[in-house]
């Protein structure tokens, strides 16, 4: 299975990944009622980071607000140290919804084509992603009679015709059994291998211990820790745990 | 503007959106379902219409003069497009919500916002697709042209146009009021309250208060229903279309400024409260313009052709000073067969309600009805509202005599006794298994070569 679908930037061969992305003091409060606080963190360029934390954690609201889709009371985004504005995130950032079934009333075909001729994709291009995501089935079905795995395999076509060096997905393994969770992991690790950056929201901490190159652990809205999962056996002083016990020991 | 990453675009065809909002038109059922409900009320509609004009054409076949008061536009085109107005109001706002409500119920609007269009683009291909779905909806009463041509009914380009142009205005309206609230909605269920406030309640307008003096008056004149009221009389009235563009440019803002999800509501009040306010000032300047051209056939809109050649010779300044209060019939009656004819057929008239805005109850004066028309330094006076009697005073005062009127100008009339029974045939049967298989094909599943499909993947 081959993915040719990223564009990010070529860059230079380095012993660290450049930092592509920074995220600052991002604060959002419901009816006084915080769903985040001050959350920072950043990513670097063909990471795949995960945003962990149990339901309510403030994951969806947090990539979001990084979309520019939610406002924010405050916070801000840097991409390679310049501030990156609200209205100029779509072109650098693509946010993959949870649970959704888009324009249910359209072909799969459809819908891939479409987004194959906003970002200029060739009809091969197409082919090839839905092939590599094992939609070839279903292409003459409508979405709205796509079992939930399938759903969501449309959701990452749509994803991985998208340009956009940084794509951030929420519970993108959220209705695949253990099969096809392993067949999109390796997917997703060939995608960050062609340099694009992927901020995965995961609350099933074996999955995300399984692709995740390093971690945000969040908890009520704030960040609990930070870092590889050796870096966080280190901060807990756990140097055999897993990511479960780390999490449980700082959250 | 050049996005920071290459290979990225910052802005992307049009095309491909344009295609998806048509394909998410002809998938909605609401437009199906509208479709086939239209079609028995435009034909009972032009049924009886067909059936009305038939039994006074009876009559004047017999008599030239009864004749001339066959208006094809009156007696068929009028009361067909009617029904397709009464279905604009109550029905196409369920079918401009969807155009917007849908996605965002199913949250795929996130996903839209996202991709390299602006706003404004994503409203406009939406406007595009509303459009389009006017266009369909109206398929049976435009059909009901066509029949009666075949029938060997007569239609007057300009006024058939001019009709057309007067219902596509207030589709666009309501389709307009229909994204708005749409926009503004968390549920498509929100939207149709909010949409049908102001289709509904334009009835409500025109019911309660229309006909009632001063502030009243005026916000009668708000009232949807008055967009088309002149385009049923046979005239462009220029005023009234830049007004209804407003608007619906307005409801366009208004739906762009709620669409992106990532702005603070007080963002969007505030943008929307500038919105609001300048519309308002486009609405009240072109209900200034009272400028209007009659396209009307038999020129119900105009003096005769010879009275208009007099009147556009009369230069010096004339002032009507009008002793009614404007919701007196005679004074209807007045401003509809003179004091409008007169302004489009002179440079320089200024009209005066002398009653001012005062009830109708409060008509004590003695020169309640009086109308007083001063053309240069004389003046003269008069209790008729007929334009037999204005116009020659208005010759005499300007020291001219009256024209002599030019004969075969007069309105032949086109009486017409017509067979009913296709319209029937077409409008409960033909047109809505046409329908159903219109309906049935567009829920094809497009062309997917599979076989190419998968020689191409293992490749």
């Amino acid at each position: 299975m081959t993915i040719a679908l990223a564009t990010a930037p070529s860059e230079p061969s380095m012993a660290q990944p450049p930092l592509l992305m920074e995220i600052f003091g991002f604060t959002k409060t419901y009816s006084r009622q915080p769903a985040l606080a001050e959350v920072s963190f950043s990513v670097s360029a063909g990471e795949i980071l995960g945003l962990i934390g149990p339901n309510g954690a403030g994951k969806t609201t947090l990539l979001e607000a990084i979309a520019g889709l939610l406002p924010v009371d405050d916070g801000r985004v840097l991409w390679r140290t310049t501030l990156l504005p609200v209205w100029r995130r779509r072109e650098l950032i693509f946010y993959l919804p949870d649970g959704l079934r888009p324009w249910d009333d359209q072909y799969v075909q459809r819908l891939l084509e479409f987004f194959a001729a906003v970002y200029g994709k060739s009809e091969i291009e197409v082919k090839e992603t839905a092939s590599a995501i094992g939609l070839a089935p279903v292409l003459g079905k409508r979405v709205n009679a796509l079992s939930k795995g399938f759903a969501r395999r449309l959701m990452l076509g749509l994803a991985l015709l998208t340009p956009h060096p940084v794509l951030l997905m929420d519970e993108p393994f959220d209705g695949f059994d253990l099969r096809q969770t392993r067949e999109v992991m390796g997917l997703l690790r060939q995608v960050a291998a062609n340099g694009r950056t992927l901020v995965l929201a995961i609350h099933q901490l074996a999955d995300a211990e399984r692709i995740c190159d390093r971690f945000v652990l969040l908890a009520d809205g704030r960040v609990c820790g930070i870092g590889t999962l050796a870096d966080l056996r280190v901060k807990t002083a756990m140097p055999a745990a897993g990511l479960e016990e780390v999490f449980l020991a700082l959250t | 503007m050049r996005s920071p990453e290459r290979g990225i675009p910052s802005r992307a065809p049009l095309g491909p959106l344009l295609t998806k909002e048509l394909w998410q038109v002809i998938a909605s059922r609401a437009l199906w379902t509208m479709l086939l409900l239209v079609c028995p009320l435009i034909g009972y509609s032009y049924f009886q219409a067909v059936s009305l004009y038939g039994e006074a054409s009876a009559a004047g076949q017999q008599s030239p003069v009864l004749a001339t008061s066959l208006s094809p536009l009156d007696g068929i085109s009028v009361p067909t497009f009617g029904a397709a107005y009464v279905a604009v109001t109550l029905l196409f706002p369920f079918v401009a919500i969807r155009v917007l409500g849908h996605e965002k119920e199913t949250g795929a609007l996130r996903l839209l916002v996202q991709l390299p269009y602006r706003v404004s683009t994503l409203i406009t291909a939406k406007f595009a697709a509303v459009l389009a779905a006017w266009l369909i909806v109206s398929t049976p009463v435009l059909s009901s042209l066509v029949i009666w041509k075949l029938s060997g009914g007569h239609l007057s380009a300009a006024e058939t146009s001019n009709l057309v142009a007067g219902h596509l205005l207030y589709g666009l309206l309501v389709g307009a009021i229909g994204l708005f609230a749409a926009s503004v909605s968390e549920s498509s269920a929100t939207a149709a309250i909010v949409a049908l406030a102001f289709t509904i309640g334009s009835w409500v307008l025109d019911f309660t208060i229309a006909g009632q003096p001063g502030f009243l008056e005026w916000i009668a004149r708000l009232s949807l229903t008055q967009v088309l009221r002149p385009f049923e009389q046979g005239l462009l009235p220029v005023g009234t279309i830049v007004g209804v563009v407003a608007a619906i440019c307005g409801f366009l803002t208004l739906a762009g400024v709620w669409l992106p999800p990532g702005h603070s509501v007080k963002t969007k009040i505030v943008r929307s409260a500038g919105c609001v306010v300048t519309v308002a000032l486009g609405v009240l300047i072109a209900s200034r313009i009272g400028f209007g051209i009659d396209v009307a056939e038999d020129r119900r809109n105009s003096f005769s052709v010879a009275d208009e050649r007099a009147l556009a010779g009369l230069t010096e300044p004339l002032v009507l000073t009008v002793h009614l209060t404007p919701e007196d019939p005679r004074y209807q009656d007045l401003r509809r067969n003179v004091l409008a004819k007169l302004q489009r057929a002179m440079s320089n008239v200024t009209i005066r309600l002398a009653s001012g805005r005062q009830s109708f109850a409060r008509t004590d004066d003695d020169r309640y009805g009086e109308i007083e028309i001063a053309y240069g330094p004389r003046s003269d006076t008069t209790r008729s509202t007929s334009p037999r009697e204005i116009l020659p005073m208005l010759y005499a005062l300007a020291g001219a005599e009256p024209p002599v009127q030019i004969p075969g100008a007069e309105y032949p009339g086109y009486p017409l006794i017509a067979d009913e029974r296709p319209a029937l045939a077409w409008y409960f049967g033909a047109l809505p298994v046409l329908i159903v298989f219109a309906w049935w094909w567009s829920r094809r599943p497009p062309h997917i070569n599979k076989a190419r499909t998968a020689k191409e993947a293992a490749l």
